[in-house]
């Protein structure tokens, strides 16, 4: 099956983790995947200090209409960021026709148009929806047996539209994991937003809210929490040092990304296909204790 | 000036005309369900209920120059929530937006962080997440900056290490010259464009 895989600015640096191991795990599956031709960057959710909402929208309308052009293929975005951008706009421009127009007199100064015919997915809902567990587990050859994850969700993966999960009790998440053997652990701060792109300028207030989310999942037995977000992964990850200093904890949680997961379970490289060694805090002890 | 809606019309008039998703706000029947939601409102001054209560009471300084407008981590929490499908994050990104251009500078950081997020869309089309940082840091000016760097030392050398930092400056994309002149026009077109 032929895709669209928008991957944004941040999965080709600090995610880089999530598109190295995304790319040959889907693959796998029978995914293929084009690029948009130069494609530009969704404007993230904070760019409205800067931007008005059109232009935002504007921003993302550009990406569709050229993916709609090149083929019309469901575009997939893995970020969460992008992936809430586009389908909103899509969704907004859907319901209201004046949108659409006001949008395609920005296009055209671009010779572009956007129909509006295009569907935009998360990684989660082609994983789960087209794919399928039962081929998932098919392609499994190294069982993640044993390995207590805690599937970390956050909150702009599926709010606000629900399209292909609950906003208030998701699972999608904890199926997948499920379907590659791990043990997806239930904790109540999975919907739990970790401050996004307001982290970094908001570090002290934003920490505490990371630290529920770590603490909760650990509480519940977790040895590392997978993700499905490049914000998320970095807000949980790279500032565990800052939240130990601060709060006196001893965080040290590996944090991965569900795809990285999945190209274990295919029995796939650690480091090539899995990108292992991008993690900053290494998860190959509590997986190897786990399933050996 | 009240009218009989119990809006204070000036002021509220002027977020409904100006402010992108403004007018929502008409629906709201203050249940205060997304005051709950929000996952930094302990730090609010005032939390988005209570904004919109503001707006219909005419307090112009108190919301465009408050602190919580700008502590909005567009988690979506009261957009599922609310009873009345009031989009209540656009609001607040509407409200942020509008008192910046205003000339309000609540939360500092996170408006200099968010503009110059936008600025990169604009000026290459991409973001360059280490570009980003370090103008960022710098935005409040020289010294302040060197501090910052410092400072977040540790988890920049750990990125490079793990190859997740650019070390190449990220290139504009081929289209910048025409995604900006979508985007111009795009601002022109905006709600709030008359008191650019
Ligand atoms: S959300 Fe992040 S990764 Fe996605 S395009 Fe925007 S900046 Fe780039
Ligand atoms: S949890 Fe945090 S980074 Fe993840 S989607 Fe929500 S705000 Fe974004
Ligand atoms: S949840 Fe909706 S109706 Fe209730 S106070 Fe908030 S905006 Fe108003
Ligand atoms: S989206 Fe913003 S306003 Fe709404 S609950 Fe989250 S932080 Fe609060």
């Amino acid at each position: 099956m032929k895709y669209f895989l928008y991957w944004g600015c941040s999965l080709e640096a600090s995610g880089a983790n999530f598109l190295v191991s995304l790319k040959p795990s889907c693959e796998a599956l029978g995914m293929e995947f084009l690029e948009i031709e130069d494609w530009n960057c969704c404007g993230a959710s904070v760019s409205y200090a800067g931007a008005g909402d059109l232009a935002i929208k504007v921003a993302n309308a550009r990406n569709l209409a050229i993916a709609e052009a090149e083929g019309g293929y469901d575009v997939v975005a893995p970020c969460s960021s992008c992936y809430i951008q586009m389908i909103k706009v899509n969704h907004e421009i859907k319901e209201d026709p004046d949108l659409l127009e006001q949008v395609n007199v920005c296009l055209a100064e671009g010779g572009l148009k956007y129909r509006g015919n295009l569907n935009v997915r998360h990684i989660q809902d082609v994983l789960y929806n087209d794919i399928g567990v039962d081929k998932i587990k098919e392609r499994v050859i190294k069982p993640l047996s044993g390995l207590k994850v805690a599937g970390y969700v956050g909150c702009q993966s599926v709010r606000p539209y629900g399209e292909y999960d609950s906003v208030n009790k998701p699972v999608v998440q904890d199926r997948l994991l499920e379907a590659l053997g791990a043990e997806a652990v239930p904790f109540p701060n999975k919907i739990k937003c970790c401050g996004s792109g307001l982290f970094v300028p908001e570090m002290d207030y934003c920490m505490e809210l990371v630290k529920n989310i770590l603490e909760d999942a650990l509480n519940h037995g977790a040895k590392l929490i997978s993700t499905v977000c490049p914000m998320c992964a970095m807000n949980l990850e790279i500032y565990q040092n800052r939240i130990n200093d601060h709060y006196g904890t001893h965080f040290d949680v590996p944090i991965v990304y569900l795809t990285q997961l999945m190209a274990i379970a295919f029995g796939m490289d650690m480091k090539k296909h899995a990108a292992l060694n991008y993690n900053l805090i290494p998860p190959e002890g509590v997986i190897h204790a786990a399933i050996g | 000036m009240e009218n009989k809606m119990g809006y204070n019309a000036s002021f509220a008039e002027e977020v409904f005309r100006n402010v992108d998703s403004g007018d929502e706000i008409k629906m709201c029947m203050n249940c205060g369900v997304c005051a709950a939601s929000c996952p930094l409102r302990e730090h609010m001054d005032y939390p988005p209920r209570q904004i919109f209560s503001l707006i219909r009471a005419g307090k112009r300084e108190e919301v465009l120059g408050s602190q919580s407008i700008m502590l909005c981590t567009s988690c979506y929490t009261c957009v599922v929530k609310c009873p009345r499908s009031i989009p209540v994050m656009d609001v607040m990104h509407g409200l942020a937006h509008y008192a910046l251009k205003k000339g309000y500078t609540p939360r500092i950081e996170a408006a200099r962080f968010g503009k110059e997020f936008w600025n990169q869309v604009y000026r290459r089309g991409r973001v360059d997440e280490r570009d980003l940082a370090q103008r960022a840091y710098f935005a409040g000016g020289f010294w302040e900056g060197v501090k910052k760097i410092l400072e977040f030392a540790d988890v920049g050398i750990k990125l490079v290490l793990h190859r997740r930092m650019k070390l190449i400056p990220e290139k504009k994309i081929k289209g910048i010259s025409t995604l900006r002149k979508m985007l111009d026009k795009a601002e022109m077109l905006d709600k709030g464009r008359s008191v650019q």
